[in-house]
């Protein structure tokens, strides 16, 4: 079955990330033989003075593939490497949820999006995960960060937010590459314009400096946009990260 | 954590001033990388892309160690 876990708000200015605690988790679980993990996507929630955040309020969330079994071991897992790994001032939150067993998926996805646009409290966030029953603990500090490991859940959930973590290490001799061979040789689903043109194989796309991924429909998706080539020519290019800092 | 600590000015740059966030950060020796996923301007040495700033909705502030409220 597959599971969702989520974090937030797990470090402060000097410590390492939530990303970072997002990847030991995935790999510790991993490494247990309790499951296979899948691409840790980031999302960015409200930022507003009335939220305490680090510095940019996103949530880190990851897929497992594991077995009713191993449930109580990934969550036990992830609560003790969050309270051994956790910054000092931070508030950390975990959410795990198994999307096929909740009664409504829709009410996670909008607590998602709802806290990318407003000020939600924990006592919401603890309400909804107790009607979905969906686990949601905190650990340490205010606990603030259950907010946002229930809303990052609901977003990977809902399969139209965020930025995977990390990039995509495509080695080529000009710089270039066929749609076809990123598919077949990368975990990529699909290749597809920023206005949604999806790239047949046969299209050729130019590599910028860092090839990210986004989350879109469920897939994993390289954005690309039109541009000009040196002889003036239209082609593809592999978006920016000032492109992709609105997923 | 809650660094909602009010003696740390905003920028006046707003969120996409790309070229005098660049500017600024070159100048600037508290100026640390964020991780590569916090990253958003294109160009690396950039207040956008260092761990110190903060994101506010329209703008972002300064939390270096050390960095008096006249120091932008």
């Amino acid at each position: 079955m597959r599971v969702l876990v989520c974090i937030d708000d797990t470090d402060n200015l000097d410590s390492k990330g939530t990303g970072e605690i997002a990847e030991a988790i995935a790999k510790g679980i991993e490494k247990q033989g309790w499951g296979k993990s899948y691409g840790i996507t980031r999302h960015q929630l409200l930022v507003h003075p009335d939220i305490p955040y680090t510095s940019h309020n996103s949530a880190m969330c990851f897929p497992v593939m594991t077995t009713e079994l191993h449930l109580q071991d990934i969550i036990s897992y992830a609560q003790d490497l969050l309270e051994q790994e956790c910054a000092e001032g931070s508030d950390p939150g975990l959410c795990v949820c198994v999307p096929q067993l909740l009664s409504n998926q829709s009410l996670l996805t909008d607590f998602g999006y709802t806290a990318k646009q407003f000020v939600l409290t924990k006592d919401e966030a603890y309400d909804l995960a107790a009607r979905l029953n969906i686990h949601l603990s905190e650990h340490g500090g205010t606990g603030q960060g259950v907010i946002g490991a229930l809303a990052g859940a609901g977003l990977r959930l809902g399969g139209n937010d965020g930025r995977f973590k990390g990039k995509l290490k495509i080695d080529t001799p000009d710089n270039t590459i066929r749609v076809g061979d990123i598919l077949s040789n990368y975990p990529v689903d699909l290749v597809q314009s920023l206005d949604g043109q999806v790239l047949n194989k046969s299209e050729v796309i130019r590599l910028g400096e860092k090839v990210k991924k986004v989350l879109l429909r469920d897939k994993s998706v390289v954005l690309v946009y039109r541009d000009k080539a040196e002889n003036g020519a239209p082609c593809w290019k592999t978006c920016t990260k000032q492109q992709l800092r609105v997923y | 954590m809650d660094n909602n600590a009010k003696h740390h000015e905003e920028f006046i740059l707003g969120t996409e001033d790309w070229v005098q966030a660049a500017r600024i950060a070159k100048k600037c020796s508290g100026f640390v990388c964020d991780d590569e996923d916090e990253m958003v301007a294109d160009e690396t040495v950039s207040c956008y892309n260092c761990r110190y700033r903060r994101w506010a909705a329209h703008s972002i502030s300064c939390h270096r160690p050390g960095r008096s409220s006249h120091d932008q």
